[in-house]
């Protein structure tokens, strides 16, 4: 009896499970906790893989381009450079031709035989102009030979490098001790291009006479405005002359021990214009032209989703009748619902060739870029993802002209505004913070799309000729999102090629992040409320 | 002067402003009417045409060989004057029955013969995998933010890692799962290695909604069971739960459209272009887990993009796209269906 006192006996006496001294009830708390945390794991973990495939690229990158200058293939190219700038001198006269050509056929008719009979001149003096880089185009062929070998000598070299780890890795060193590895003396390698300095300054005199003496002999064109064409060929080529001592300064000052900076294999990823793979002379890793393509489809759908979603949506918030808004927002949810490849797919079936088939009929002919011929562009794309943009934009600004405080609509009906009057200078400007950050999510939906842009935007790794006006949106494109998809299955793991598809992965992720973290702030710093 | 005198007091006046109004008001509705008019032409298309794959004439109508069959090369091949079209493995048949086939000029289409059956099987399994993962971190986690947690610093860190994670595109998340399940883990491209990326990538919206659904259920379910002295996870099991559940599930829904219709995350993580067996077809139990697939949306994009466009190959590409978007319609057209009827059903 004593001892029952000492330790009450309660009616309740379950025993409590403990674990790590949590009660059950704690456990079951802890384990929600955990779940929840898991979004900020999955963050973390997204942002760790990204860089831990993607982080080598730098480095390798500055591999790479260290090679590029140590083989000798930077000093080819500058000659290279001289080269290709004189193959687009002779486009700009063949550009030239064409133009007189129509004019001739269009103008003055003339039949087809007629018309390049009389270009007879012209083109002689267009085939000159384009004979006279030969004694270059030798040089650079040859010394394109000779730095490749360097550059392949230095590739074996690596690769047996990588073969002895391997076998020392495996535990055969005797193996490894075979494999032979001749290091690449590049100041001997280089020795012969290096010498042919000489060389190079006789063919640039040998090219720079050929092409003071052609241009001497250009012909003069039928009308002003083809002559003032002529003229400003003539001023482009003296320019291009006057490059050529640069050019030879260039060459005499290029050194091939001076230090690659670590920074250029970043500076040469965010500002390279060129993004080149697998190609026999040197890979370019330059996410310009994506971002650009990227960009140019993002802003075509947007120009198209903006007015479209936002109009949808002050139309269903305020004019549309009950029965109305019950249909359309229905209808809207399952357009969002239609999964991107099907769209990529409709546009690759349809849309892309009734695009095409409009532009080439010949009252639209005055839009830029009308007619067009490739059939898969930015606009093709632009268009499809407009289709995508359009839900997201209209639920969300919708949502923010419904959060729109009804007094504000009272009041100003109250002033005797119209309904226009009241949509246009009180409910739209109250709710534009919403509608901002509807447009900016949409952006970021669109510049993450990718089976649509895979599939439409035409994938040309260039950057869209912006000389052409509002044409440009006619070309084709490739996407950050598109190369990541097309690229991905066939590059080998760990090579240099693979992290920069991460790298580029890792921008798309923090422009998204961005993006978003923009429409949240731009959100919560312009909310409208009463009181 | 110039307006028209309105034949009665309440006619409206169409004064130019007025007549702005309309104007302006109607390129609206244009602006919302185009939208649903697009929208209806990529369905009515898609639909149109993939119909004839997928509906015959005959009984039973519906193209079963296509549902059910697997992909094969299509054989298109002129023999005693008629056009043949065959399979690869009728094309086999034929071939030993008339050697001489072997000689003539035939052309052949891959993928154009067949039906799509190991596609569907590989999405619906990637689907449940997928959901299954996604609805069991996603509802324990809005668990947590709707009934256990305070607001502060650690919550509202939560809401912005789900906020910002909805917003991450879905190729990031196939990279993510490429790094992570299928090169770090040794995964391999397999079916359990799409099953985790799917489901990352939808759990913003599992728990969005998930989260929605709780709060609807009244705080004085919970008081009520609480004065009761039920514990805090009883009232949740029992008073809780049960009437947030239908929410759940019917939201979730459009988390099911997502997974089965995104191409991008499972196209290095799952899917496989083209394979022979059966996902049951495996040796061991486990091996099940780590063998690819292959999907719906990836099989439209390999049809779309790796053949060329003609009158042989247009039947299993809109064929494959009217199956896949049926699918994904259905889904879709089910989960608003089934709010709009839980909206009218719980009201307290």
């Amino acid at each position: 009896m004593e001892a029952t006192r000492a330790n009450p006996h309660f009616l309740v006496n379950r025993s409590r499970v403990r674990l790590f001294g949590l009660s059950f009830d704690d456990c079951i708390r802890v384990f929600f906790g955990g779940n929840a945390v898991v979004s900020i794991i999955v963050l973390g973990l997204i942002t760790f893989f990204l860089f831990r495939e993607g982080s080598g690229f730098f480095g390798q990158n500055r591999q790479n381009l260290i090679v590029y200058r140590q083989a000798g293939l930077e000093y080819v190219d500058f000659i290279r450079a001289q080269q290709d700038d004189h193959t687009a001198l002779t486009r700009y006269l063949s550009d030239l031709r064409l133009r007189q050509f129509t004019y001739a056929t269009e103008h003055a008719p003339m039949s087809v035989a007629a018309a390049n009979a009389s270009l007879a001149r012209f083109d002689d003096f267009a085939g000159q102009f384009g004979d006279t880089v030969e004694p270059l185009r030798t040089l650079v062929s040859d010394l394109t030979e000779q730095a490749s070998a360097i550059k392949t000598k230095f590739t074996v070299m690596e690769d047996k490098k990588e073969e002895r780890r391997q076998l020392l890795d495996e535990g055969r060193a005797g193996d490894a001790a075979k494999v032979v590895i001749t290091p690449v003396d590049f100041a001997a390698e280089l020795k012969p291009i290096l010498g042919t300095l000489p060389a190079y300054r006789a063919a640039s005199a040998e090219f720079a006479q050929g092409l003071e003496r052609v241009l001497a002999t250009a012909p003069t064109l039928p009308t002003p405005e083809l002559q003032a064409r002529m003229d400003r060929f003539k001023l482009h080529t003296r320019d291009y002359l006057a490059g050529f001592p640069a050019v030879t300064t260039q060459l005499e000052a290029w050194d091939y021990t001076k230090p690659v900076p670590a920074s250029q294999a970043f500076t040469s990823f965010i500002f390279g214009r060129e993004w080149l793979t697998a190609s026999f002379w040197q890979d370019w890793y330059g996410v310009i032209p994506l971002v650009v393509g990227s960009l140019m489809v993002s802003l075509v759908a947007l120009l198209l989703a903006v007015p479209l979603g936002v109009g949808a949506a002050v139309y269903v918030n305020q004019i549309a009748t009950p029965a109305e808004q019950k249909f359309i927002k229905p209808c809207i949810e399952f357009i969002s619902a239609i999964p991107s490849v099907v769209l990529g797919f409709f546009g690759i079936a349809i849309l892309g060739q009734a695009l095409r088939a409009l532009s080439q009929v010949s009252w639209l002919s005055w839009v830029p870029g009308f007619p067009y011929s490739e059939r898969l562009n930015i606009l093709t794309a632009g268009c499809l993802l407009a289709l995508i943009a359009v839900p997201t934009i209209f639920t969300l600004a919708e949502d923010a002209l419904n959060n729109v405080p009804r007094a504000f609509k009272e009041a100003s009906f109250a002033l005797g505004a119209t309904r226009l009057q009241t949509v246009i200078k009180i409910i739209v400007p109250a709710s534009l913070s919403g509608i901002i950050s509807a447009v900016l999510l949409g952006l970021g939906r669109v510049i993450g799309e990718t089976m649509v842009v895979l599939l439409c935007a035409g994938n040309r790794i260039a950057i869209p000729d912006f000389t052409a006006g509002l044409a440009v949106i006619t070309q084709p494109v490739h996407t950050m999102t598109g190369i990541i998809a097309q690229e991905m299955g066939e590059v080998v793991q760990g090579s240099i090629h693979y992290r920069a598809l991460f790298v580029v992965g890792m921008l798309l992720f923090f422009l998204s992040l961005g993006i978003n973290y923009v429409a949240q702030r731009i959100v919560r710093r312009y909310r409208i409320s009463i009181g | 002067m110039s307006t028209p005198t309105p034949s009665h007091v309440f006619q409206a006046n169409l004064t130019p402003a007025r007549r702005r109004e309309s104007l302006i008001f109607g390129l609206f509705g244009g602006a919302t009417y185009l939208v649903l008019l697009c929208g209806a032409l990529v369905f009515g298309t898609i639909i149109f045409k993939g119909a004839g794959t997928v509906f015959q004439a005959k009984a039973p109508f519906i193209n079963t060989s296509f549902l059910l069959d697997a992909p094969e090369s299509l054989h298109v091949f002129q023999f005693e004057g008629k056009k043949m079209e065959l399979g690869d493995r009728a094309f086999r048949l034929f071939q030993a029955e008339h050697p001489e086939v072997a000689k003539l000029k035939q052309e052949s289409y891959i993928y154009s013969a067949g039906g799509i059956f190991p596609c569907i099987v590989g999405t619906l399994l990637l689907v449940v995998g997928s959901m299954t993962i996604a609805l069991t971190l996603g509802v324990s986690a809005a668990i947590y933010l709707n009934e256990y947690a305070r607001d502060g610093m650690f919550i509202r860190f939560i809401r912005l890692a789900i906020l910002n994670l909805a917003g991450v595109p879905s190729i990031v998340f196939g990279l993510f799962g490429f790094g992570m399940f299928v090169i770090f883990f040794g995964w391999n491209v397999s079916l359990i290695a799409g099953w985790f990326t799917l489901a990352f990538m939808v759990l913003p919206v599992v728990i969005t909604a998930s989260e929605e659904s709780l709060k609807a259920v009244p705080k004085g379910f919970r008081e009520g069971s609480l004065a009761l002295g039920a514990t805090k996870w009883q009232t949740i099991r029992k008073n809780v739960l049960p009437y947030a559940l239908p929410g759940i599930l019917t939201s979730s829904i459009l988390g099911i459209a997502r997974v089965a219709g995104e191409t991008a995350p499972i196209m290095f993580t799952a899917a496989y272009v083209v394979r022979d067996k059966l996902p049951w077809q495996v040796d061991k139990f486990s091996d099940f887990f780590f063998q690819g697939v292959m999907a719906l949306p990836y099989h439209i994009y390999v049809v779309s993009s790796k053949i060329p466009q003609n009158e042989y190959t247009e039947r299993v590409q809109y064929g494959t796209a009217f199956v896949f978007l049926v699918l994904v319609a259905m889904i879709a057209t089910t989960s608003i269906i089934l709010r709009n009827h839980l909206r009218n059903r719980y009201k307290w």
